[in-house]
């Protein structure tokens, strides 16, 4: 079931938590809405569960094309597991994922012996059927988590909504949790929306992730896509380390220190100030200046545990510098603290600030 | 037995906290004065109470207590204690609901109005009613017109024990919903629940324990309440006069043991309260440590 977001609209008070939302989740697909604390995501994500209304009338949720604005929680058939699992304390278990089907109008109730038979097949799913006597408050994070998810697909939902799920957990079990949650999500094909504020979370696991920012859509695509294409200054910013530069503008060209950029002939004319980007992994350091395709540093810091070595260093003008190169690099330089050395970008991205707005150019 | 206290004391600090305990003639000090306040204050006119109750024999005590005007009285505290606290548990849960679970303005307002009847004096909470309902009142001349009496008769002092009881449920649930929040609530929702199912199966379970504290509270003030009832009471004798107020006009008639035997229904009444909440207490912490201990022993 696929599920359209037409033109959302939502603000608390003076706060404006979404201005104008639109993009559609096809069936089947797993998405992330990916961005940083305060960008909406969270909102959009209880107004497609109906726990939230959108502002004004013009905004809209169809789920496989049905109009839910107007529709009930029970009638919506939304699954929904909430970042601190919402799990019913007093209840055990079983009771907890149970709990869906015993609220069900007289009529439409299953039989006490259906409703069993349902929940232990739930709990086996989620690899958990040991536990069904157990308290929540006798469970891991984890275990927590999977139980959520179980309490939420027992309503048989046509779509399932995840707020911030590996939000609450420490780091192994995050990673562990979200390649289930993976192929989990490949076994069952239900048509799925995360929310989280990890990229690394979303460019794993989602099919497709949807970066937002300040309540707005940034851009909308695959985990390639988005990486290696961003749209515009903040997604390439937010995907990733990354050094930001900003850099002054003169006579058409930008200037890294010494070092020149060429910027594209129609946005140079009117160019205020340029931002570059250039990723750790995508910067040379040499201890000649060999033409002057680089600009001036000092190592401030070096940390060479893990498979890179990760140096810090300060620019002359003093901003700080991230580099990641391979032992192999590291040994032949030689490098130390508080050597000199020379830095050169194989591969940047640069926004121009114009006075009409923002251009890009990838040199 | 203090003694034996302080040398338990001693062998817990040779065995951990050595090094940070309190010398031992201060613990000395801290814990002979607070057994000698509590027994001054506490232990000591309890003792009392009974004593003076049970002087003349049990006779005489069974006598007072089951004499025509005591009885009464007694009648006219359970009544209004039998209205009292199921009006405000119901009252409680509903505003506490309401305050934990919901934005709405004037919130901050309501919370402070709950409050009211603990910040007002009893006598004055007594003299309001006189002044609203009493023949000289604001709805004095209405009320004699239909022939209704409320000042000096029962429904005052159900109505005066109503409102000095009503804090008491809502206080005890409005912090403890809060530090729940409305996640759950939230979680019931969108698995198809409705308001009263989710009320019914989700937000009461988990706040029983607090819930009930809060009805015995209330309770023990609504059957113990002195100020209010009496300004709205008038009290006449074998009609209404409650448990306390009785008590009062048996002291001023120097008929003491007649007054302690009311006493003691009152003392016994405090001393079933603290050992329900004992209980309680017990209750919901057994709770708790029967889940961690079963986490311990399973893994």
């Amino acid at each position: 079931m696929s599920i359209q977001i037409q033109n959302i609209r939502k603000s608390f008070g003076d706060f404006v938590a979404l201005k104008d939302v639109s993009f559609k989740v096809e069936t089947g697909e797993l998405v992330a809405l990916l961005g940083p604390s305060g960008s909406g995501k969270t909102t959009l994500l209880r107004i497609i569960a109906g726990i939230e209304a959108p502002d004004g009338n013009d905004g809209a949720i169809l789920i496989h094309n049905a109009d839910t604005t107007a529709i009930s929680f029970r009638d919506r058939r939304v699954g929904f597991v909430f970042q601190h699992y919402a799990l019913f304390r007093h209840m055990t278990i079983f009771e907890n994922v149970a709990f869906g089907l015993r609220v069900r109008p007289r009529r439409l109730r299953p039989s006490e012996k259906v409703i069993k038979e349902k929940v232990n097949e739930l709990l086996k799913l989620v690899q958990l059927d040991w536990l069904g006597d157990r308290y929540p408050s006798q469970l891991s994070g984890g275990q927590r988590q999977r139980i959520a998810l179980a309490r939420a697909l027992a309503v048989e939902p046509s779509v399932l909504l995840l707020d911030e799920p590996f939000g609450s957990l420490d780091a192994k079990v995050r990673k562990e949790l979200r390649l289930w949650l993976r192929r989990f999500h490949d076994e069952l094909k239900i048509t799925s929306v995360f929310v989280t504020h990890d990229q690394e979370e979303a460019l794993e696991v989602a099919d497709r992730v949807v970066l937002m920012n300040e309540g707005r859509v940034e851009q909308v695509g695959t985990s390639e896509e988005v990486y290696h294409h961003p749209a515009n200054a903040f997604v390439y910013n937010f995907l990733g380390n990354v050094n930001l530069f900003h850099s002054r503008v003169e006579e058409g060209k930008a200037f890294l220190g010494e070092m020149p950029i060429d910027l594209p002939a129609e946005s140079a004319r009117d160019a205020k100030s340029a931002m570059v980007f250039v990723r750790p992994h995508s910067l040379e350091i040499e201890h000649e200046r060999n033409g002057g395709d680089n600009f001036r540093a000092k190592v401030s810091h070096i940390n060479a545990a893990g498979p890179l070595v990760r140096v810090d260093l300060m620019t002359d003008w003093g901003d700080p510098v991230h580099v990641e190169i391979s032992h192999g690099r590291y040994s032949s330089l030689g490098l130390k603290r508080e050597d000199e050395v020379f830095i050169r970008p194989r591969e940047r991205k640069v926004f121009v600030e114009r006075e009409t707005g923002t251009d890009e150019s990838k040199t | 037995m203090l003694m034996a206290m302080i040398a338990a004391n001693n062998g817990n600090s040779r065995n951990g906290t050595g090094g940070l305990a309190e010398p031992p003639w201060l613990r000395l000090v801290l814990i002979s004065s607070t057994l000698l306040f509590l027994g001054l204050f506490l232990v000591l006119p309890l003792i009392v109470v009974f004593t003076e109750a049970f002087k003349k024999g049990v006779e005489v005590y069974i006598e007072s207590v089951r004499e025509p005007d005591a009885a009464a009285a007694i009648r006219l505290t359970l009544t209004a204690a039998a209205i009292a606290v199921p009006l405000n548990l119901i009252f409680g849960v509903a505003a506490a609901w309401a305050i934990a679970k919901f934005q709405f303005p004037g919130k901050s307002f309501l919370v402070t109005l709950i409050d009211l009847p603990f910040s007002v004096s009893p006598v004055i909470s007594g003299l309001i009613f006189v002044l609203l309902f009493g023949l000289q009142g604001w709805l004095g001349p209405w009320l004699s017109d239909h022939d209704i009496k409320i000042i000096f008769a029962v429904p005052g002092i159900v109505l005066a024990t109503i409102f000095v009881t009503f804090p008491f449920v809502a206080r005890e649930l409005i912090p403890l919903m809060q530090s729940q929040g409305s996640d759950e609530e939230e979680a019931a929702r969108t698995l198809g629940a409705g308001g009263w199912q989710t009320l019914w199966r989700v937000t009461l379970p988990n706040v029983k324990w607090g819930l009930l504290y809060g009805v015995i509270l209330c309770n023990a003030r609504a059957m113990g309440e002195f100020g209010a009832v009496s300004v709205v009471s008038g009290h006449i004798r074998g009609y209404t006069n409650t448990i306390p107020l009785h008590a009062e006009i048996l002291y001023n008639e120097y008929n003491s043991t007649a007054a302690f035997a009311m006493a003691s229904l009152l003392t016994i009444l405090t001393l079933v309260t603290i050992a329900l909440k004992a209980f309680i207490d017990r209750k919901s912490r057994s709770e708790v440590r029967a889940v961690s201990k079963r986490m311990l022993t399973e893994g």
